[in-house]
């Protein structure tokens, strides 16, 4: 009975969590419907509001992130299980296992005094003179911006993403890799074609467990991503913006209970809350779907 | 066993076509060797300058804030509660303490309930140990942020306030999913023998679960209580919704307290050089103490693995 009751205890607390944000976000709901999703207002003066603009800027922040983290995690994790001898592969995998522990807000703050000044003095400059890549990047080299808080968002995650993919890797049998070398298979080769094929799900685990940490990151992105509440004209990943935690976080306290304006930003919430699901459960399908994979 | 086929002579025409192939094979190899040699060389330096690309952010993170932390710390920083900003000898001490009360009512909260219900996903089976287990990593996985909210909404919108008490329940929910799996693995090392060992001395269920199970398990158990709370110690999301800070030196879980993780974030954002300095040495306090969990965690970890073994 007791094991029953605790268990009833979590499921009513799941249970809360969700009507809980959910309960209070119907009054702008009710307001503007499902087109709150793809509104870029965000106007206290007229109350009118919309998610858009936080859509856009934790779906760049987190593309960003990904881009850097998952291959450079990946070829991390590749060289510690792959190419390096044990002895110190364990020393490294642990130190990289402890900074992933290191709380996000001193990484936030680390960024805001370290990070920010240099991509205003050198990183944003150099990027606005790289051919193609530029054309992301009009406007200042403001500092706080989307490409800041991309960045320092994969610094975050990539402790993540070598850990658990390094896990996937090992797990793949020896006798693969051996049978390619013999084969006079490159290191490369063995890596593509045997090595990450075979850790396919366990990879796939890795990249969606980063992927939902970059989402939810709030803290840290608050601190570098500059905090404006529209997208900016022409789109560059120089400007500043908001992220659908960020606006929530700063603005919660200036709004009233019961007002429309509170009931928007928990509105913000549920989607935050649905694109985590959302990225949580994709995962599982995916990795479960890859789970009988067999090289061919 | 006749020797007649170990005598018989190899068929020559064989010999000459395997000759030629093995010269065929070698050739192919050679030609390609000196590019495969390369292609290993390139790939090695390539994936190679990806670990140090990992390592050099993370180490110069660790050696900043330990630098800009340690010129913030004297004995004011420990003992006196903050001073408004540009008057000298404030400190943290309001922050560490409330850190300290707010992740121990948690931690009061979320461990025996966690140790229940990764009983429960141990002991009994069927669809809802199932879902409460899919309940448990779903949760692992939604933000802090929202948790925050979560309690915002169920408490402080009730009774009207800020308080400690709000975040130590925001926190051991934060807590409660890490603590439930990693318990659960903990428990499962624990053979079935030893178990069915216990039940066969007549002791009842409850008894060879404390006895046994959960005595046999303690280090794994430790490891991720302690993993659990050192996830919980830095976040500051839900903080800044239930226990949102405070300037003086509080105990009241009624009241609204001050936090290691507000003061980052608080101070860390203002322009006085005095508090941006509080900001580091808490920075810094807050990074040592998550450590300090982390690699306590992990040697009880160590050395579960070497008694299993």
């Amino acid at each position: 009975v007791l094991l029953w009751g605790a268990g009833l205890v979590f499921v009513a607390v799941l249970a809360a969590i969700i009507e809980g944000i959910v309960s209070q976000s119907t009054q702008a709901w009710g307001r503007f419907g499902l087109g709150f999703i793809w509104s870029t207002a965000w106007d206290q003066v007229s109350n009118h509001y919309g998610a858009g603009t936080f859509i856009i800027g934790t779906v760049t922040v987190t593309v960003i992130a990904m881009i850097i983290a998952v291959p450079v995690g990946l070829a991390c994790a590749s060289f510690l299980t792959e190419m390096c001898p044990r002895r110190i592969a364990t020393p490294l995998g642990i130190g990289i296992d402890l900074i992933a522990a290191v709380p996000s807000i001193v990484i936030g703050l680390w960024g805001l005094y370290v990070m920010q000044p240099l991509f205003v003095r050198d990183v944003e400059p150099f990027l606005k003179t790289v051919p193609v890549v530029e054309l992301l990047f009009k406007g200042a080299p403001l500092g706080a911006g989307l490409i800041l808080a991309g960045f320092v968002l994969s610094i975050m995650i990539v402790p993540t993403m070598v850990a658990l993919s390094r896990t996937a890797l090992a797990g793949v049998s020896t006798l693969d890799r051996e049978a390619a070398m013999a084969l006079g298979a490159t290191p490369w080769q063995v890596i593509r074609k045997v090595v990450v094929p075979g850790a396919n799900s366990g990879v796939l685990a890795a990249a969606t467990l980063a992927l939902g940490r970059a989402v939810g990151e709030t803290i840290a992105v608050t601190f570098l991503i500059g905090n404006a509440t529209s997208i900016g004209h022409p789109f560059s990943l120089l400007n500043p913006g908001a992220t659908l935690g960020s606006i929530i976080v700063l603005t919660f306290g200036e709004s009233q209970q019961g007002s429309l304006y509170r009931s928007a930003l928990l509105a913000l919430a549920v989607i935050l809350l649905a694109m985590t699901l959302l990225v949580n459960l994709g995962g599982r399908w995916l990795v479960r779907k890859n789970r009988n994979f067999r090289l061919p | 066993v006749s020797t007649d086929l170990l005598d018989a002579p190899a068929p020559s025409h064989r010999d000459a076509e395997d000759l030629e192939r093995r010269k065929l094979i070698q050739e192919s190899a050679r030609s390609t060797f000196k590019r495969r040699r390369i292609s290993a060389l390139i790939i090695r330096i390539v994936f190679g300058l990806c670990v140090v690309l990992v390592l050099v952010p993370l180490v110069a993170l660790v050696a900043y804030v330990t630098k800009r932390g340690v010129g913030a710390l004297s004995v004011a920083f420990f003992t006196h509660a903050p001073t408004p900003a540009g008057i000298p000898g404030g400190g943290i001490s309001n922050a560490i303490v409330g850190s300290l009360i707010i992740n121990g009512l948690a931690l009061v909260i979320a461990i025996p309930l966690g140790l229940l219900v990764a009983l429960l996903l141990i002991e009994r089976t069927g669809p809802i140990p199932t879902a409460i287990r899919f309940g448990a990593d779903v949760l692992t996985g939604i933000p802090s942020i929202l948790i925050g909210l979560f309690a915002y909404a169920v408490i402080v919108a009730h009774t009207g306030h800020f308080s400690a008490w709000s975040a130590s329940v925001a926190l051991a929910v934060l807590m409660l999913p890490i603590m439930i799996r990693g318990d659960e693995e903990a428990m499962r090392t624990v053979p079935t023998e030893l178990w069915e060992a216990g039940l066969a001395l007549g002791a009842p269920q409850s008894r060879v679960v404390r006895s046994v199970v959960v005595r046999g398990s303690v280090p794994g158990l430790v490891t991720a209580n302690l993993l659990a709370l050192a996830r919980a110690v830095g976040e500051t999301a839900p903080l800044l919704f239930t226990a949102i800070g405070s300037q003086i030196f509080s105990l009241s879980l009624n009241q609204p307290m001050n936090a290691i993780p507000i003061t980052i974030y608080q101070d860390g954002s203002t322009a006085y050089k005095s508090l941006q300095l509080d900001a580091w040495g808490a920075a810094f306090v807050l990074m040592v103490g998550v450590l300090i969990l982390s690699i306590i965690g992990r040697i009880f970890a160590a050395r579960l693995t070497r008694k299993t073994r």
